[in-house]
Parts: C-alpha cells; structure tokens; sequence
C-alpha cells in the first residue's frame, strides 16, 4: 500500500552513526526511556490485538460453545463451512454489497473531485458540507434510511407516487434490500472519497494542462492521458481503504434487516457475529473471520499489482 | 452555460449531503400523528419537541448518551495521550527493534474488527470485564496504530533544530514532549480526538457484544434496541436518531478545518 511504503524508516543515518560512539549509559537511558514512552500502547497492543490475532488462528481449530471445555477438531470447521451453502451465500452477498458500492462510490466522488477541483466562490464551505455524512453514526442511518424507504411513511415511494409509480417495499423485497443498504454507504462515503481524490487533482501540475492544451488537446483526451494516470496513486488508496471497508460492513445490516429478507442481506460480518454470539460456536466463527481475512488480503494484493504497473512522474 | 450547469450539480451533491440530517430533525420535531402520514416532506408546523422529552425520560436515552459520552471520552482521552507517547518514541528516539516494531503496528492496521472479535471478547472475560465500563473501553484505550501512524508523521515534519535545542539547555525528553512538541502538534491532535471521538461515539459491534445491560448501555445499542421494539413508531426511532446525530455535527463543525485537511492528505503518502 502507497501509505506504508512512502515512510521513510531511517531517522538519519548521519546521527545513527554519531550515537554508536557515545559511551553505553545514555544509550541505556534512551533505551528505557523509549521504552516507558511505548509501555502503554504496546501492552495493548500484544494483549488487544496481536494475541487476538494468533487466537483467532487457533480458535478456529476447536469446536468450543464459550463454556466447558474446548475440543480439538482440527481443520473439521473449515471443512464444515466449505460445504455450507449459507456461507457462500454471505460471500457472494458481501462481494454483491461491495460491487454495488464500490464503483458508484468512486466514479460520484471522482465527477465531484473534478467539479470542485477549480477556484470557486464557496467551494471550501461545499468540501465541509460534502464531509458531513462521512461523521454520521451508522445504526442512526440505518434508522433513517427505513423510514425514508418505508413503503407507506416513507419518502421516496411517496416521491414516485407523485409521478404514478407503485414502489416496491424496499427492505423486505430480496430484490431491494441490499441495494438500500449499499446506498447509505454511498451516500456515507462519496464526500469523503471525493476530498482525497481531489487533494490528489491538485497535486498534478498546472503546466501539464497548458502545455497540452497549446498541443491542442481536447478535455476529454486531457482527462485519459494526464488526469487519470497521476491520479493512480489516490485512487488506489481510496480503492484499497473503501474495499477494505466495505467488506465489513455491519451495523447497517445489522439494524435495517437482520440479514434478511430470506438472507438476502446476510453478509459475511453478520453470519460470522450471528455464529459466534448468537449461537456461540466460537470455532466455527473464528475460522469464518480467518476465512473474511484472507479474502481481503487476496484482494489487496490483487489491487496491489494491478497498481504497481504504474509509471512513477518525477516532477521535481 | 455551462458554468451553470456545473453550480447546479454541485447544488444538488450538497442538497443531498444534508438531506437526511434536516428530514430527520424535522420530522423528528412533528406531531406523532403527523409523522405517520404520507407526507413526508411536509414541514414541522406545530414544531414540538414532545418526541425528544419522550425518549429522554421515558426510554432513557439520557442514560444511553451519558453511557456514550463516558465511552467515547475515556478512549479518546487514553488514544490521544498514549498514541502521542508512542508516536514521539517511533517518530524522534532511536533503540533497538525501533523499525522493526513500527512495522509489525503497521501490519495489523489491515486487520478486520470482526476478525479478533472472539478471542478479543475471551480475554476480556478472562479479566472478568464482561458488562463493565472497564471491559467496553479497556481494549480501545491504549492507543491504536493508526492513531500513533497519524502522530508520527506529523512529529516528523517539526524541525530537529527546537529539541536540539532544548536538550542543550538540559530538558529532559518528557520536558522536550510535553513543552515543545504537543503544543506545535494541536492541529493534529485536535483531529485525532476528534476522529476518535466520532468513531467510538459511532461504534455498535463491541459494545454488543461486551455490555448486555441498560446501565452499561451505549446510544448505538440504545437506537437499535428502540427500533427494534418500536419499529414502527417513526416519531420516537427519529427524535434517537437526531438526538445522537446532532451533537457531534457540532463537535465536527468547531474542528471540520483540521478534519477535511487531514482526510485530505490520507491519500497522499
């Protein structure tokens, strides 16, 4: 990922180096004194969220109903789970919410970027306004989001009355229910998206523009041969980043239909909390959650190398 | 023309941003009679705020809210100083295992939640947490590593030259911490709280399955519970929602400048 591999870890080799020959006391000192600065966050670190991970991993190899003792099965789960059309239904369902989101998310937030990429009167109070739905609490749309689709009470059937279309009833139609909830989603992210898209517009620089412009270039053909090219670095990351986060969605499911109608809501994070917590079969869910991460990672990497292609501009 | 036409479509990307958020209070602020009616759009005339005193009192929000705000405060508090603590060791102090541990923070920042849930929710009923405010904030509390990544890279960007100086004067390294580096950092530490604040505030999945009573019980938790019972009174499920949307577009508004600038550049290096 573009964020981890633009860190620079050496602090200055110059000073490394100066350190080396100073007598071992201070450097002892710094050690311990480095080391208080990290206490806090590294035991939370190990305790919250390395040995979770390494638990995780062997969880998924008992059968264990949170009481009494665990029982070794070896792999029995991931045997289990591969056999369970519920779960390639979450799969597909959770790939489905992703494609709906993904793509709509980033081609609105890119259209806007390029809208608002320009000298504007007003255009810094229209970034603000475009981030408000990115703070907004979830289950609170969720809420929302039933009654505006609510088939009577509701908004939107109530609009599509008005020019003599029956709505659906969004959330119990199989049909609906998931494109619903991909909507709060998008209308949650797009703003947020479109402002590190457009930091990345205005990271090109101007003279490119002009100088293809005296070529006689036409916009659109400015947009595929400049825009989009040096913009591969952000739309990567908001790729990545929106992705990562899509595929775990769940408060939204979780108030608006409980996986359903008929499950066809019922994403990986629901099926894995509903394994684990409704019918404690800790196991069984820990190797699901092992499952919903190397389908993340397969993705990333896939995104990865479809990124690393790029040519790098040096502009300086 | 076409300058028009490009004002329009940005009129109605913003028009849509703050739709839910008015249709929500204004409905929320109507008769219930009114709000069961199929006209949605209609404004609030007489505007009552009957639906907000119902849910304060008669289902507790203000109990839920209070709940929440203890959450959010205590790990924003616990990210913001001990994020700050580790990020001034990784960003400015040199040790043995600095680079490699840098690394393994950065690593685990592609975990999934769900994906140490169990085992998450196993220790902390090992440490018999379950249902307190100690085991809803605990795991939160230490700083994440994208919260001392955020810290790092902005200590990084405040010239050597200030610390150098200090230390020549004799200040010790908290000294250098406390009295030049957190006040040229507010900017960054103003939005870390800030984002903290709002995701906690926002956070459903832990809190359900760590509390499981109302006196531990969080606004999220709260509004899911509320809508689940009384689904279809809109009028009450509205007024919850407002009531736990509504304070933090004022905290977002007093520090949206450091926040769209930072959300800004999480897309460049």
């Amino acid at each position: 990922m573009n964020v981890i591999d633009n860190i620079s870890l050496r602090g200055g080799t110059a000073r490394g180096q100066r350190r080396a020959r100073r007598p071992l006391a201070p450097r002892i000192r710094a050690l311990v004194e480095a080391y208080i600065l990290l206490a806090p966050s590294l035991a939370g670190f190990l305790l919250f969220l390395v040995a979770p991970i390494f638990g995780v991993a062997v969880l998924s190899l008992f059968d264990w109903n949170l009481m009494g003792a665990p029982s070794f099965v070896g792999l029995a789960n991931y045997r289990e789970l591969a056999a369970d059309p519920e779960v390639w239904r979450a799969v597909l369902n959770t790939i489905y919410y992703v494609l709906l989101n993904i793509p709509a998310q980033t081609v609105l937030a890119l259209l806007l970027a390029l809208a608002l990429n320009r000298r504007m009167r007003g255009g810094k109070a229209l970034r603000v306004i475009f981030v408000l739905p990115w703070m907004a609490m979830p289950v609170a749309l969720g809420v929302i989001w039933t009654w505006v689709f609510d088939p009577r009470y509701g908004a939107v059937n109530q609009l599509l009355g008005l020019v003599g279309i029956d709505g659906p009833n969004w959330l119990t139609d199989p049909a609906w229910a998931m494109p619903v909830i991909a909507s709060v989603n998008i209308w949650q992210y797009t703003g947020y998206t479109m402002l590190i898209l457009l930091a990345g517009l205005q990271a090109i620089p101007h003279q490119l523009y002009e100088a293809a412009a005296i070529d006689g270039t036409t916009p659109v053909q400015r947009f595929f041969t400049i825009t989009l090219p040096l913009l591969r670095p952000s739309l990567f990351f908001v790729l990545v980043t929106n992705t990562i986060g899509s595929f775990q969605i769940f408060d939204t499911v979780f108030v608006m239909t409980q996986g359903g109608p008929g499950g066809a809501t019922d994403v990986l994070n629901f099926h894995i909390y509903q394994q684990g917590f409704q019918l404690f079969r800790s196991g069984y869910a820990s190797a699901l959650a092992m499952v919903l991460f190397g389908l993340i990672l397969l993705i990333t990497a896939a995104q990865f190398l479809y990124f690393r292609k790029r040519t790098v501009y040096d502009f300086s | 023309m076409k300058r028009i036409a490009l004002y329009l479509a940005l009129f109605a990307g913003a028009v849509v941003s703050v739709a839910p958020y008015l249709m929500t209070l204004n409905s929320a602020l109507k008769e219930p009679a009114q709000v069961l009616t199929t006209r949605a759009w209609s404004p609030a005339l007489p505007v009552t705020f009957e639906n907000f005193a119902q849910v304060w009192s008669e289902y507790d929000m203000s109990g839920f809210l209070l709940n929440s705000l203890l959450y959010a405060g205590a790990v924003t508090a616990g990210q913001v100083v001990f994020s700050t603590m580790a990020a001034y060791a990784f960003g400015r102090m040199s040790f043995p295992g600095r680079d490699a541990l840098f690394w393994g923070y950065l690593a685990t920042m592609m975990v999934p939640q769900i994906v140490t849930l169990v085992p998450l929710f196993l220790i902390t009923r090992e440490m018999g947490l379950i249902d307190t405010y100690l085991g809803l904030i605990l795991p939160a509390a230490f700083g994440t590593p994208y919260g001392i990544f955020l810290v790092r890279q902005y200590f990084r960007t405040i010239p050597r030259d200030l610390e150098a100086a200090a230390h020549i004067d004799g200040a010790g390294t908290w000294t250098v911490l406390v009295r030049i580096m957190l006040p040229l950092s507010r900017p960054i530490l103003a939005t870390l709280a800030t984002i903290t604040f709002i995701t906690t505030w926002n956070t459903l999945l832990w809190p359900l399955i760590i509390t499981n009573s109302d006196a531990t019980r969080v606004v999220t938790l709260g509004i899911s519970a509320l809508k689940g019972q009384y689904s279809s009174q809109y009028h009450l499920i509205l007024a919850a929602s407002a009531m736990a949307l509504l304070p933090l577009l004022a905290i977002f508004l007093a520090f949206q400048r450091h926040i769209v600038r930072s959300i800004a550049l999480t897309g460049l290096k």
